[in-house]
């Protein structure tokens, strides 16, 4: 049985280049019945018969001829693939020699690479984290937030607005209202709880299946005294105890049955409410549009989009309008994608420190492919041999590849331990509030990225070296002995890396820079406060046993009385809010014998307070006078305080001394108040934001309904002297007129004012230690090229010198080289940076993306540092002895 | 009689014969049949497979030489994995022969319980 016929005979001359399965097993089966038949025949049989006999013997020849070339053929393949593995473990355990062999230079790449690697996986698997990964809510992606529009801003909404939206909309599967309040926790050790009422719908909205009972049925009520709790306060305060489910605790003295908990991932940040109860509302209330005090949720129907949603919205806020007008001035609606309103803001700025970070790692990428060029050039010689002995360029250039890829894989799982760090750093210091920061980790999706990091960084810096040193012409190699005979100049792979380690390292302390310069900006802000040495904590009183504003006014000024009295506390006093922290509430204002004009909002946040808040914060007097003690006393007139911005906005350049204002109550029956005094502003929502026009009043004369609305809440205020601690002290004084009212929110007044920035400096530091990085690498970087510039050309520089050069003139001529390369670098970068930096748009404070201070110290920095980084080489050079380097190169 | 044989059995039979040295397909089948008698009368074809999985197991291995007759034949040896392959197939294939001869020669009627 020969070869078929249709089969060309050149195909046997394949098995000198590889096997060839199907010839082998023909020849094999030729063999065997060539034998069986000289056998049958030497027992004297006739040949053909013979052959016949063979055959018939043989059995079925097409069958097992087929199963032989399987069982070869699938041999063949898994021959071939463990000779690639072979080659590759080869290759491996050279490179793994050649990095024992050289154990400095292997230690540098990996370090170089493990923190680059390391630093880009941590950012990543924040930026994983807190954008990427999908909120633990089914269908989260229809989750809407609706806002009524304010004038330019977003404010919450009336409970008309939500009866209406909810109502006579078709786009949505459900709606639900919300408002945020705290709770008095009285089990035990009473507590103050962050909390929220919600339309029993609210867990339909965003929905997570109840890890123990259940959720608000829609026939509950307020009246059915029912609460939900947060994984995190049935951990810890009810110690993760099941059978408290079905179990009554103390709310605002009010009992409340537990039905149910929400698992750990319902809670998207640390300041998420703790515990819901149920809204709901009176008929009258269904039909206020005055009050503006809810979030509204919504799921979108699937198939609809937030633009017909919106639309929707529009017709529906319209009919409002037409009904309603004294209730819509400036009003509007705007539905968003809850995921928006939760992550928009760190969207740029977690991208940004990607970025940044991946920069540091392309520099760090561009060193090691600088120093594994200059290695390559000194294996020149090695790499002939091995060429001239007949190891093809493909074979030299995967040696080189993978001995690339064993020190990136080296530097890679090294990175996996820096990023661990990287994240146990930026978990517990990064800004509190950015939602699910703490679930960062290296999940499955964090070790790809590495894992590509790793391999992209490989090829990067492996794949230039590789094929430059392979282009290697033997025979001049050889012939001349080995002396690196290219000089920098024509070195252009080296210089490209240099050049683009300066641009893209300009780029970074650029923007490390704009970063630093709103940082100092913001700094030279004045608060219009003194915080030094004012500490603050929060009471709110329970409205069972403090219900008329009377038994709260009395209380607190109780409070106040008893902190005054601490020892070293020079001034006291209580105001709903401080600047910066708490809640803020404003009204429409009216001025005395002014008409009101229906066009113009006239606002001002009101400031609860007792007399002397002002001057504990240090808050200056403008005109007029401070609240007096007689102003707290029952029967007092009425008077207020504002702010300058008040009177701007409202007054323009009238004395506003004397004039008569009132706000909150209704227009049938105002309540003038006598401005009696005008304070400078202060910083009330951030330094970075806008100071809103503010109206002080003391608390004995708040406007009926004041009080709840302030949730009968207050910060007292106590100032010492800087660094005393006064906390205890405080919360000795509010127990010893109430044990049973929990504290909260106990803090120094610097501390409130350094968390609000908090998260500016988080991005600003890293930013700088980023850009400070990419500077270290870029003049490493430098050193290195320079340094080994200066090392190959020992020969030509001792020829100079002998020639008469003197030693300055050898040293500039070396940095001249770097600074070429640098100002190159430096010229790309800034073209790059021009462009590039308009991305930060409103992250910077007052400082314009290109600004030239950023700009130039940016590049002078760069530029001086690559002086310096050459001036080491430059000086060897200087010192070289021509006889000695002349003699050494014969 | 022809006896259709296990895969198993086969494998055995052609690792022992390969524990003499080496040799090609034909010989194996050759000995085989010699030792056997018509009672192991193997279907010759059935042999190539089964030499092609040993080798694929490592228990052999081949390569091409002359045969006395200058002919191009595929030469098969035992490997060490293979020689240990025999050992421990060997016994258990006595024991199992043993055993079904126990079984056809007995005397006694099986008792009902």
């Amino acid at each position: 049985m020969g070869h078929p016929p249709n089969e060309p005979s050149w195909r046997r001359y394949l098995r000198f280049w590889r096997p060839d399965a199907k010839a082998d097993v023909d020849d094999e089966l030729q063999f065997h019945l060539q034998e069986h038949v000289d056998d049958l025949v030497a027992r004297g049989m006739d040949p053909l018969k013979a052959r016949i006999e063979a055959v018939r013997r043989f059995g079925d020849m097409t069958q097992i001829r087929h199963t032989m070339q399987e069982l070869a053929q699938e041999k063949e393949t898994r021959m071939r693939r463990s000779e690639i593995f072979g080659v590759l473990k080869q290759d491996a355990i050279y490179a793994l020699r050649l990095i024992r062999a050289n154990p400095g230079f292997a230690s540098a790449i990996v370090l170089t690479l493990a923190l680059g690697i390391g630093a880009t996986t941590a950012i990543f698997s924040v930026v994983n984290s807190v954008l990427l990964r999908p909120l633990p809510y089914a269908d989260s992606e229809r989750l809407l937030v609706i806002n009524e529009r304010f004038g330019e801003g977003l404010g919450q909404a009336s409970v008309g607005h939500f009866y209406d939206w909810s109502e006579h909309s078709q786009s949505f599967t459900a709606t639900a209202a919300y408002q945020g309040r705290t709770f008095n926790l009285t089990e035990g050790e009473p507590e103050r709880i962050r909390g929220a009422r919600v339309t029993p719908s609210f867990f339909q909205t965003g929905y997570m299946p109840p890890l123990r009972g259940r959720y608000f049925r829609p026939d509950e009520t307020e009246a059915s005294r029912v609460t939900v709790l947060s994984y995190g306060l049935w951990q810890t305060r009810f110690a993760g105890d099941t059978a408290i489910v079905g179990k009554e605790i103390t709310l605002n003295g009010e009992k409340h049955i537990v039905i149910g908990i929400t698992p750990a991932a319902y809670t998207l940040t640390r300041f998420d409410e703790r515990l819901w109860t149920i809204l709901t509302f009176t008929p009258e209330q269904r039909t206020n549009y005055g009050a503006h005090f809810l979030t509204v949720f919504a799921k979108l129907k699937p198939g609809v989009t937030l633009n017909q949603a919106q639309r929707e919205l529009e017709r529906i806020t319209e009919d409002i309008r037409r009904r309603e007008p004294e209730n819509m001035k400036q009003r509007g609606v705007q539905a968003q994608f809850f995921s928006e309103l939760l992550i928009g803001n760190y969207r740029t700025q977690l991208w940004l420190l990607l970025s940044a970070v991946t920069f540091v790692l392309l520099i760090g990428c561009a060193n090691v492919a600088s120093l594994l060029l200059a290695r390559a050039t000194a294996r020149r010689k090695e790499i002939a041999i091995r060429g001239a002995l007949g190891g093809g360029r493909g074979r030299l250039v995967r040696q080189l590849l993978t001995e690339s890829f064993v020190l990136a894989f080296i530097g890679g799982v090294t990175g996996l331990l820096v990023a661990r760090f990287g994240i146990r750093f930026l978990v517990t210091t990064g800004p509190a509030f950015v939602p699910r920061l703490t679930s960062a980790g290296l999940d499955p999706s964090v070790l790809m990225f590495a894992l590509g990091a790793t391999v992209v960084s490989g090829m990067l810096f492996g794949l230039a070296p590789a094929l430059r040193a392979t282009r290697v012409d033997l025979q001049s190699e050889l012939r001349v002995g080995g002396r690196g005979s290219g000089g920098l100049v024509r070195d252009s792979a080296r210089s490209l890396l240099i050049v683009t380690e300066f641009a893209v390292a300009l780029l970074l302390l650029v923007s490390a820079g704009l970063f630093l310069r709103s940082a100092q900006t913001l700094q030279r802000v004045p608060l219009g406060f003194d915080p030094t040495g004012v500490t603050m904590l929060r009471v709110a009183l329970p409205p069972d046993r403090y219900q008329s504003p009377e038994a709260v006014q009395t209380a607190y000024m109780r409070i106040v009385d008893q902190v005054r009295a601490i020892p070293g506390v020079r001034a006291a006093a209580a105001s709903t809010r401080v600047p910066m922290w708490g809640p803020s509430i404003d009204m429409g204002i009216t001025v005395d014998g002014r008409p009101r004009n229906p066009d113009r909002v006239e606002t001002g946040h009101l400031r609860p307070v007792t007399a002397g808040f002002i001057e504990a914060l240090g808050i200056p007097l403008k005109r007029g006078r401070m609240f007096r003690d007689a102003d707290l006393a029952a029967g007092a007139p009425w008077v207020v305080v504002v702010n300058e911005t008040f009177v701007r906005t409202i007054f323009g350049d009238e004395n506003p001394i004397g004039k008569r204002v009132y706000g909150w109550t209704d227009q049938a029956k105002p309540e003038w108040r006598e401005i009696v005094g005008v304070v400078g502003d202060v910083r009330a929502f951030g330094q970075e934001n806008e100071m809103p026009p503010e109206i002080y009043m003391p608390i004995t004369q708040l406007p009926q309904g004041a009080w709840d609305a302030f949730q009968r809440s207050m910060t007292i205020v106590a100032a010492a002297e800087p660094n005393a601690v006064i906390a205890p002290a405080m919360r000795k004084a509010v127990s010893a007129i109430d044990p049973l009212v929990p504290l909260f929110d106990v803090q120094t007044l610097s501390d409130v004012v350094s968390q609000s920035t908090a998260n500016r400096r988080f991005n600003t530091q890293l930013l700088t230690f980023l850009g400070l990085t990419g500077l270290i690498l870029a003049a490493i970087g430098i050193y290195g090229v320079i340094a080994f510039f200066v090392s190959q050309r020992t020969h030509e520089i001792g020829v100079r010198v002998a020639l008469g050069a003197s030693r300055p003139r050898v040293i500039r001529m070396v940095i001249r080289q770097a600074a070429v390369l640098a100002l190159v670098g430096i010229a790309v970068g800034a073209v790059g940076a021009w462009w590039a930096t308009k991305v930060f748009g409103t992250m910077l404070f007052q400082v314009g993306a290109r600004d030239p201070v950023a700009f130039i110290a940016a590049a002078a920095a760069l530029l001086i540092v690559a002086l310096a980084a050459s001036w080491f080489p430059a000086r060897r050079a200087a010192r070289v002895e021509p006889v000695k380097a002349l003699a050494a190169a014969g | 009689m022809k006896t259709e044989l296990l895969h198993g059995t086969l494998e055995v039979m052609v690792l022992k014969t390969l524990s003499w040295g080496r040799m090609h397909g034909y010989g194996i089948g050759r000995w085989i049949e010699q030792q056997g008698g018509d009672a192991l009368r193997i279907e010759e074809g059935s042999l190539y497979p089964a030499l092609y999985r040993l080798e694929r197991k490592g228990w052999i291995d081949a390569e091409w030489g002359l045969s006395e007759k200058n002919r191009r034949a595929k030469y098969y040896r035992l490997t060490p994995a293979g020689r240990r392959a025999l050992r421990a197939n060997a016994s258990l294939y006595a024991d199992f022969a043993q055993a079904v001869a126990r079984v056809l020669g007995a005397s006694q009627a099986p008792s009902e319980a």
